[in-house]
């Protein structure tokens, strides 16, 4: 494949050009952080540092409609009513622009739980087909990031239909998928120069140290399944905000709700938090997961432990778990929970238990 | 695009009337007539029961598949989705969405005694399987209810309560925490009667659904009758939304409570996280 060129003052106006093709999500800043928004005129999209929040919202909107419904009333009988049912409107193409590896990772996670567990999600899978990912491959560790542990790397082209790798000037951008080609098919070739300096790049890629095995992590936690005390030592920060599941790349738990509006209106799925005490209140006032202990051990629990079981990777290799290391639920916790500190304690205290 | 598993089928409500002060029944019947008569599911399945504009909640099928007239739910009134069912009459249009989840394995109770306990609106589930096992009544050994409320006007379904005593080829015993000066059966808790019934274990498995304390105490009185893991069965409750294994709020470890359960036996919940 070709290596094509984005130059750096380029980068506005090829945005404008993909937003006339498909529907655009850009990474622009907002005050402290770097969020995506759909393209809108005078947009300056910011590739500078990963975005705070995940890309997944491309995938799994935050908020999506699932069906409309409309009441209508027999004016002879007024006792009388009926419902008519509509399905939402189709997906249309789009294209995320400027994510990480670990985001675009996060697609295939996403995947597993929508695709693969047991009933498809047609809205997932239509919006999939139609969803391109333009990453940024990352040069620098920040001390938040921790991909390798989860088998990414800084520089993994999975789940990304065009890799960006930042040389002087601009974007060498490589085509990962046929559908990534044919999106960067009007870029000029990368000047020898340019090629020149992605291929040292490649040479000598950012080096993210060692990472934990993480084989034993299942067994150990469910050790440590029972034992409260670890659980409240971990969460006794914790302020249930939520904040973690909504910027996870991976995280997918969902809400649905209704949104009337006089005698019509839409039924709604929208991220929830498992985070949460509503989240699994029973009407009858029980709740099996009341206390904040009990929430994070589900969080930690089933991206370390439920998911490598329910999804074994092959012979005794490291296992696949939920999470792509992004490290963003570290990064933007008010209260400084690590979700690293929490998987080495789990597999230092579970030995013994 | 592929079926859309949150699209509900209409419904119409056909009847509905009070069993306790706070529990409705509901008899719907699919709008869509060839739908209704392809309509199949198995005993311990749910639905999920919509009130547009406020929003969708699950429910067992409490009338068994051996009865297609129409499609029973006996609902509690305790939160939005229950408070706006309640006020729902005849001719009303509900969604539905189901059957959803597994279901009582009735096949392999063949040719056993079986227990049923209940508490509450924790007859509901049982009802089904109850009202299947009497439908193919030579299929099934002795067959035993004990149910318990908080009081007589807290027991759910009366009317058939008397009946199934009648029948003369099942068991009825019937306990309430608190009696009236009318109440001519017995007082105190269900897992009491199991007690005092001293039931045996033997070729029998016990099916046993109520509020979450009352099924650990049945559980533990079982168990002390001799009853193996194997040989007890429940039936869970849980927060549910998606119904199809995607939302996520009701696992308990790796497992969905909607399409891994509702129904359990004590042996596979030996085998889950402890979080129920």
């Amino acid at each position: 494949m070709v290596a094509r060129f984005l130059a750096h003052d380029a980068l506005t106006a090829q945005a404008a050009a993909w937003a006339r093709d498909y529907q655009l999500l850009a990474p622009v800043r907002e005050g402290q952080a770097v969020v995506y928004r759909p393209w809108a005129k005078d947009m300056h999209p910011f590739l500078g540092r990963p975005p705070t929040s995940s890309a997944k919202q491309a995938l799994l909107p935050q908020t999506e409609n699932l069906l409309t419904y409309t009441y209508r009333k027999d004016h002879a009988d007024l006792t009388k009513t009926e419902v008519f049912l509509a399905e939402p409107l189709p997906s249309e193409p789009t294209v995320v622009l400027g994510c990480r590896p670990c985001d675009a990772r996060g697609r295939k996670l996403l995947d597993r739980v929508f695709l693969e567990r047991g009933v498809k999600d047609p809205l997932y899978e239509a919006r999939r087909a139609v969803t391109l990912f333009i990453t940024v491959a990352c040069q620098r560790m920040e001390n938040t990031c921790f991909c390798h542990w989860t088998g990414g790397g800084p520089m993994s082209e999975e789940g990304s239909d065009v890799l960006l790798f930042e040389v002087a000037g601009g974007y060498v951008a490589k085509a990962a998928t046929a559908a990534g080609e044919k999106l960067i098919s009007a870029l000029p070739e990368a000047p020898q120069k340019a090629q020149e300096e992605l291929a040292a790049l490649l040479a000598s890629p950012v080096e993210p140290g060692s990472a934990p095995d993480l084989r034993q992590v299942p067994q150990r936690f469910l050790a440590l399944f029972d034992n409260m005390d670890f659980w409240m030592d971990q969460s006794a920060r914790c302020l249930s905000c939520g904040v973690c599941t909504y910027l996870c790349p991976t995280c997918s738990c969902f809400n649905i709700t209704d949104e009337n509006s006089g005698l019509k209106g839409k039924r709604l799925r929208t991220w929830d938090t498992c985070m949460s005490a509503l989240y699994t209140l029973e009407g009858s006032g029980h709740n099996p997961r009341i206390s904040r202990a009990h929430r994070l051990r589900n969080r930690v629990g089933h991206k370390f432990c439920y998911h490598p079981q329910e999804f074994p990777g092959a012979g005794d290799s490291q296992p696949e778990v939920s999470c792509t290391g992004c490290g963003r639920c570290i990064k933007s916790c008010p209260v400084s929970v690590d979700i690293r500190s929490v998987v080495l304690d789990i597999l230092e205290k579970g030995e013994n238990q | 695009m592929s079926q859309n598993p949150y699209m509900p089928q209409l419904a119409t409500i056909i009847e509905t009337f009070d069993e306790t002060p706070d529990i409705k029944t509901f008899r719907v019947v699919l709008q869509d007539e060839a739908a209704m008569r392809a309509f199949r599911f198995e005993p311990g399945q749910v639905g999920q029961l919509s009130v547009f504009g406020t929003g969708e909640s699950t429910f067992v099928i409490c009338s068994p598949p051996t009865r297609m007239d129409y499609l029973q739910f006996s609902v509690m009134r305790v939160g939005e989705l229950t408070h706006r069912l309640h006020t729902l009459r005849e001719g009303d249009p509900v969604g539905l969405r189901g059957p959803l989840g597994n279901h009582f394995d009735y096949e392999a109770m063949k040719g056993k005694d079986i227990i049923f306990v209940g508490g509450g609106l924790g007859l509901a589930p049982l009802r089904t399987l109850l009202l299947f096992m009497l439908d193919n009544r030579a299929d099934y050994g002795k067959i035993t209810l004990i149910y318990g409320g908080r009081t007589p006007e807290h027991l759910c379904f009366k009317d058939e309560l008397k009946e199934w005593a009648e029948r003369g080829d099942m068991r009825v015993e019937l306990t309430v925490d608190n009696a009236d000066k009318n109440w001519q059966h017995r007082t105190g808790v269900v897992p009491a009667v199991l007690t005092d019934l001293n039931v045996s274990p033997e070729n029998a498995v016990a099916v046993t659904c109520g509020p979450p304390i009352m099924i650990r105490f049945t559980i533990q009185a079982l168990e002390k009758l001799g009853f193996k893991d194997e040989q007890i069965v429940t039936t869970l409750e849980r927060r549910m939304k998606c119904g199809v294994g995607l939302c996520g709020r009701c696992n308990i470890g790796e497992k969905f409570v909607c399409v891994d359960g509702p129904v359990f036996t004590q042996a596979q919940l030996k085998g889950l996280p402890q979080e129920f």
